[in-house]
């Protein structure tokens, strides 16, 4: 039966790609995992060629006398000093830096809803469900008219979103391929990140942190709307808000006084 | 220089005090060997089932599957997965590899390679491996405990490792396991480095002495620093478990006074980290050493190797928070471990450079040791590579808990650390045993092994690539991983391959052991110690202990006027 | 089997050892600083702070244990071996004078109400005890061999005394550490 499957991918080089890309900053982290890919391919390619072209040279057959060598000999240590430097200053310290700036210009630049259009989310991960939290029309957490969805995380396009992140029971992961970023969800402590998608459409939310039996099915969707009609979604459910946000209902009852 | 005693025991008259509570560090080392290839065996039968589970989610597996699961009509059902991937991960690293590279290896190399009689302390080396069995078995009860094994992960992070996550017994007892290892290889790791240091040969410096030693020994070190360590995280995840304390729980679950989970963590990644190079610098040693002794020309840059592995080791003790990007440490923390982890391909690339150029001009003979360790050369330059992607906070972002970390861990530990202590085996098992293993079955299995282990671990690093996430039952829950089924079927299959071909090492390792044909001394015909005494060494292993007048690697020397093509490190250096 | 050894090895086997054991309470003592500096008020809301008395009388117990142990090495160095028995005596009976007020000092923090499943401080607290408590008993293992092997033709008798005399003067500073840390402040 899984030879039955096996026609779901039309090109093998669909194998070789990630998700489609959805976000602003996506492309940060794909751009560079591709340079590092670049990188290491040649050094591997190095390696490649030294170990086989020299097994093919210096096989008993073709060379009988070894070259008796400690390898310790001037050229040889500035031969070993060249790699190491080399790896150093074309790989490491470059992605390095790379890395860096993204963080210091994107993913750590957490937006500021007093400033600038930023959609807050609440999110409350257990044992299996995720749950996200909207303010609501009066803009503030906790108060009776917040929009509360379970595994179903809807967001406009050309919006800062910051989601806000706890865990009930156990440590989980808030995944989301599409947007190549993970954060962890930790009992007893907030974590944050934000990111802004342009793809309207449906998407997967993945757990990725091991947190029991059915870590395996603590998927949500994603809906990205267009502007407008996230607009039109969220005076909808403002309607829903009451009977979404049961406090007697304890997976719904959460939810805390949103500081940045 | 010998800063010890190092006179004769009595030999051992009966059987009990000669095969089981033997106090002789070759008959221990075989003991540790027996125990790591039983394990081997039973991680990778787990692997073998978690990788059908992966690509024929709901199809019962052939054959065994009635029998291991009737329950479930042979399907494997999810709470048995999550033990299974734990189990697999936990034996692999602590019951299979580490008993044969550093019990095996360490306990039958250190003391023959440097001329010494037996271990500084041989009563403890014995408690050390007696330890590790009573690890070992109360680790394989927990599968019969109510609600099964441990099955958290073999990072068991709290609070699902706590009694909120996890409250079955199995949980309780991996952490009581792991202790009684932790005792084991600390005993272990005193007695080495006290050989190491106090038993070597009169002659022999630290630069003389063969690389593996250098790397079992650095590899002790590692391990009385860091296995403490671990030893107070699960004391602390025991007592909140059994007395009811509260150090890692937080969190609307925790009833009483806050705790924290991340500290487990750190508590498990300063350990974490160092244990990994733990487990591959005696590989390291090994693959250095066996290049040079088949390309039959010196060891090119040995010293710089010894240091660079040197180098690594400190720097490994830096590094850890590399596995907690995501959790969002503090910016400078981040920062300091992307930066320091970077720093560790440095002396990586140099041994590197410096294995390459032991077989540059060498004349190799492509023996089944010299095979695998040319594997190791190739499988490690993928899995250290692999390791700068993860390095890099931004790509681990995306890339962590996928598959991407399996590929690159498998490539490093179960692919450089696997194949390297294959090396080990096919090249000691002449003077362990006495006997010649069969060499085109070795080179059947090389090949049985290394093609394979590609497909199977790239397989990984595609999936993980893909956004397949870790320790799931099903992946194809997620309509976005479907696409990725095929790569999945070709993982499976590639493993279930290798699985097979390991039985031919099984096969030729016991048949050899039966009825090889007889060693010679020297099959190889290299120079280190233990190669100038009979294969199998006899109970005391030196008549007189040895003088060391040259290093380990005197091969090749044009001006040599033995007939031989290599010197005995008991030889006068011949100058060239 | 009784193995002939030298000196250094014994030393480098008891300061491995030493270092080992030294790992494990750097990592809980590790633990205790982030929950001390993460915590804002210590000791958390409503439970009161335990009474130095008792853990001020353990660590003179301790010092005075450590002071004839000094002793008895001093003496098997003037091969006194009378007096090298009664100071081991006394390092032993003020050894479990020690432990005795340890129990004291458990059976104390339950009456207060300081149980073991009562937040983070209490647990701390029992837990650092414990942990050296069981630490101590090996260190009184190592006191009683040594009263085993304390005679004229003992070979290394001087190493051996020093290695159980470390270790014991390493949990006696353990001990300070904890008095300080846990109790004090
Ligand atoms: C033996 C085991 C081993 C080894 C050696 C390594 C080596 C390295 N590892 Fe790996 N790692 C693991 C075992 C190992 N790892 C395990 C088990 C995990 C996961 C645990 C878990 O989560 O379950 C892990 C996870 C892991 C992570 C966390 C990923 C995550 O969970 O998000 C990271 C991140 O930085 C990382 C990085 C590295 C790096 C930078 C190295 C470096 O040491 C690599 C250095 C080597 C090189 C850089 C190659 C040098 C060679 C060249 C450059 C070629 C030279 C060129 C010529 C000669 C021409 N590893
Ligand atoms: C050195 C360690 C090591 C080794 C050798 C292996 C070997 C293999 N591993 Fe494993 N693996 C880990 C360490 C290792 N692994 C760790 C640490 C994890 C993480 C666990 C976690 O997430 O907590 C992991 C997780 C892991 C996963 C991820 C599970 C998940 O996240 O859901 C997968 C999936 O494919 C996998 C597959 C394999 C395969 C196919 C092999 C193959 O190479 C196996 C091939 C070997 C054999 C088939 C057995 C050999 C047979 C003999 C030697 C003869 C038989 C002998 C007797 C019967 C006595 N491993
Ligand atoms: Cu929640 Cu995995
Ligand atoms: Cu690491």
């Amino acid at each position: 039966m899984n030879l039955l499957k096996m026609g779901v991918s039309s090109s093998w080089l669909d194998y070789l790609r990630p998700p489609q890309n959805i976000s602003t900053t996506a492309h940060l982290i794909d751009d560079l995992f591709n340079y590092t890919t670049l990188m290491v391919t040649i050094y591997f390619i190095l390696v490649c060629i030294g170990l086989f072209g020299f097994s093919y040279l210096y096989s008993r057959k073709r060379h009988k006398t070894p070259y008796y060598t400690y390898g310790n000999k001037k050229q040889h240590l500035i031969f070993t000093a060249f790699i190491g430097a080399a790896v150093f200053l074309s790989i490491d310290l470059n992605i390095t830096r790379i890395a860096n700036n993204d963080l210091m210009n994107s993913f750590w630049k957490f937006p500021d809803h007093k400033t600038e259009k930023v959609l807050r989310v609440e999110v409350m991960a257990q044992q299996w469900l995720w749950s996200f939290r909207y303010t609501g029309p009066d803009g503030e957490f906790g108060t009776s008219d917040d929009i509360v969805t379970n595994n179903d995380l809807r967001v406009p396009t050309n919006t800062k979103i910051l989601f806000h992140l706890t865990a009930k029971d156990v440590i989980h992961s808030f995944f989301v391929p599409n947007v190549r970023l993970k954060v962890d969800t930790i009992p007893g402590r907030i974590t944050r990140v934000w990111w802004e998608v342009n793809k309207p459409g449906t998407y997967d939310i993945a757990c990725a942190e091991m947190c029991g039996t059915n870590h395996y099915l603590m998927k949500a969707r994603l809906t990205v709307y267009t502007e407008e009609e996230f607009n039109k979604w969220l005076s909808g459910s403002t309607l829903l808000a009451a009977n979404t946000n049961d406090p007697s209902d304890e997976n719904l009852a959460w939810g805390w006084k949103w500081e940045d | 220089m010998s800063g010890g005693y190092n006179e004769i025991h009595p030999e051992p008259t009966t059987f009990w005090s000669k095969y089981i509570l033997s106090f002789d560090h070759k008959v221990i080392a075989k003991q540790f060997l027996w125990y790591g290839i039983f394990f081997l065996g039973v991680g990778g039968l787990m692997a073998i089932l978690i990788r059908w589970t992966l690509a024929n989610p709901g199809i019962p597996f052939p054959v065994l599957g009635n029998l291991l699961f009737p329950a479930s009509g042979g399907v494997v059902p999810p709470d048995t997965y999550s033990m299974l991937f734990t189990m697999h991960g936990t034996i692999m690293i602590f019951y299979a590899i580490t008993p044969i590279l550093i019990g095996a290896f360490g306990n039958y190399c250190i003391p023959l390679m440097i001329g010494a009689r037996d271990m500084a302390f041989p009563l403890l080396n014995m408690l050390s491996f007696w330890f590790a069995f009573l690890s070992g078995a109360v680790l394989l009860i927990s599968f019969f405990v109510p609600l099964g094994a441990a099955d958290g992960g073999w990072t068991s992070y709290p609070t699902l490792s706590t009694l909120i996550g996890s409250p079955g017994m199995g949980q309780t007892l991996w952490c009581v396991a792991i202790f009684l290892f932790g005792v084991s290889s600390t005993m272990g790791a005193v007695n080495y480095v006290t050989t190491v240091i106090t038993l070597r040969a009169p002659g022999m410096g630290y630069f003389d002495m063969p690389l593996t030693i250098w790397g079992l020994w650095l590899t002790a070190i590692l391990n009385a620093i860091f296995v403490p360590v671990l030893g107070a995280g699960v004391i602390l995840l025991i007592l909140d478990r059994v007395m009811g304390t509260t150090f890692f729980l937080a969190g609307a679950s925790a009833t009483s006074g806050s705790g924290d989970p991340v500290l487990f963590q750190h508590v498990f990644w300063i350990f974490g980290h160092p244990e990994v190079y733990i487990l591959i610098l005696p590989a390291w040693g090994i693959v250095s050493d066996l290049l040079s002794f088949f390309s039959r020309k010196p060891a090119f840059g040995a010293k710089a190797t010894a240091l660079s592995m040197t180098a690594v080791t400190v720097l490994s003790t830096l590094v850890y928070g590399h596995h907690m990007f995501t959790t969002q440490m503090s910016p400078l923390l981040t920062q300091s471990f992307m930066t320091l982890t970077m720093t560790i391909s440095i002396p990586s690339a140099i041994f590197f450079a410096n294995w390459l150029g032991t077989i540059w001009r060498g004349s190799i003979r492509f023996d089944s040791p010299m095979l695998f360790s040319l594997g190791v050369v190739f499988v490690f330059g993928l899995g250290g590579l692999t390791g700068l992607h993860l390095g890099t906070v931004t790509t681990d972002l995306y890339l962590h808990d996928t598959y991407f970390v399996v590929g690159h861990f498998h490539y490093t530990m179960a692919a450089s650390v696997l194949l390297g202590g294959f090396a080990g085996i096919y090249f000691w098992f002449p003077k362990m045993f006495g006997r010649m293993m069969n060499e085109t079955m070795a080179k059947i299995h090389f090949w049985g092994t290394m093609i394979p282990l590609n497909g199977i671990f790239f397989g990984m690093l595609i999936v993980g690539y893909g956004g397949m996430h870790r320790r799931i039952y099903n992946p194809f829950v997620y309509e976005s991983l479907q696409r990725l089924i095929p790569v999945n079927n070709i993982i499976t299959t590639s493993a279930l391959l290798m699985g097979a071909f390991q039985l031919v090492f099984l096969y030729n390792f016991i048949a050899s052991l039966l009825r090889g044909p007889k060693a010679e001394s020297n099959p190889w015909q290299v120079g280190t110690l233990e190669w100038t005494i009979p294969s199998p060494p006899p109970h005391h292993n030196y008549d007189v202990i040895p003088v060391v007048k040259c290093g380990p690697h005197e091969l090749g020397n044009p001006n040599l006027k033995t007939g031989r093509d290599f010197q005995y490190q008991t030889e006068e250096l011949v100058e060239a | 089997m009784s193995l002939k050894r030298s000196e250094l090895q014994i030393n480098l086997a008891t300061n491995i050892v030493i270092i080992s054991v030294s790992m494990l309470f750097a990592t809980l003592f590790m633990g205790y600083a982030i929950y001390r500096t993460s915590a804002t008020v210590w000791p958390p809301m409503g439970i009161s702070r335990i009474s130095l008395v008792l853990p001020s009388l353990s660590t003179v117990v301790l010092f005075i244990s450590s002071f004839f142990c000094y002793r008895v090495s001093k003496n098997i160095r003037k091969v006194n071996f009378p007096n090298a028995h009664r100071n081991l005596n006394l390092t032993i009976v003020f050894g479990v004078g020690f432990l005795i007020l340890q129990g004291l000092l458990w059976n104390q923090m339950k009456n207060t109400g300081i149980y073991v499943s009562s937040g983070i401080f209490a647990s701390l607290n029992y837990a650092f005890t414990w942990i050296h408590f069981a630490h101590m008993v090996a260190g009184l293992v190592g006191l009683i061999y040594l009263k085993r092997v304390l005679k004229p033709e003992t070979i290394n008798l001087q190493t051996k005394t020093k290695s159980v005399e470390n270790f014991w003067y390493f949990l006696e500073i353990v001990w300070i550490i904890m008095f300080v840390t846990l109790f004090v402040f």
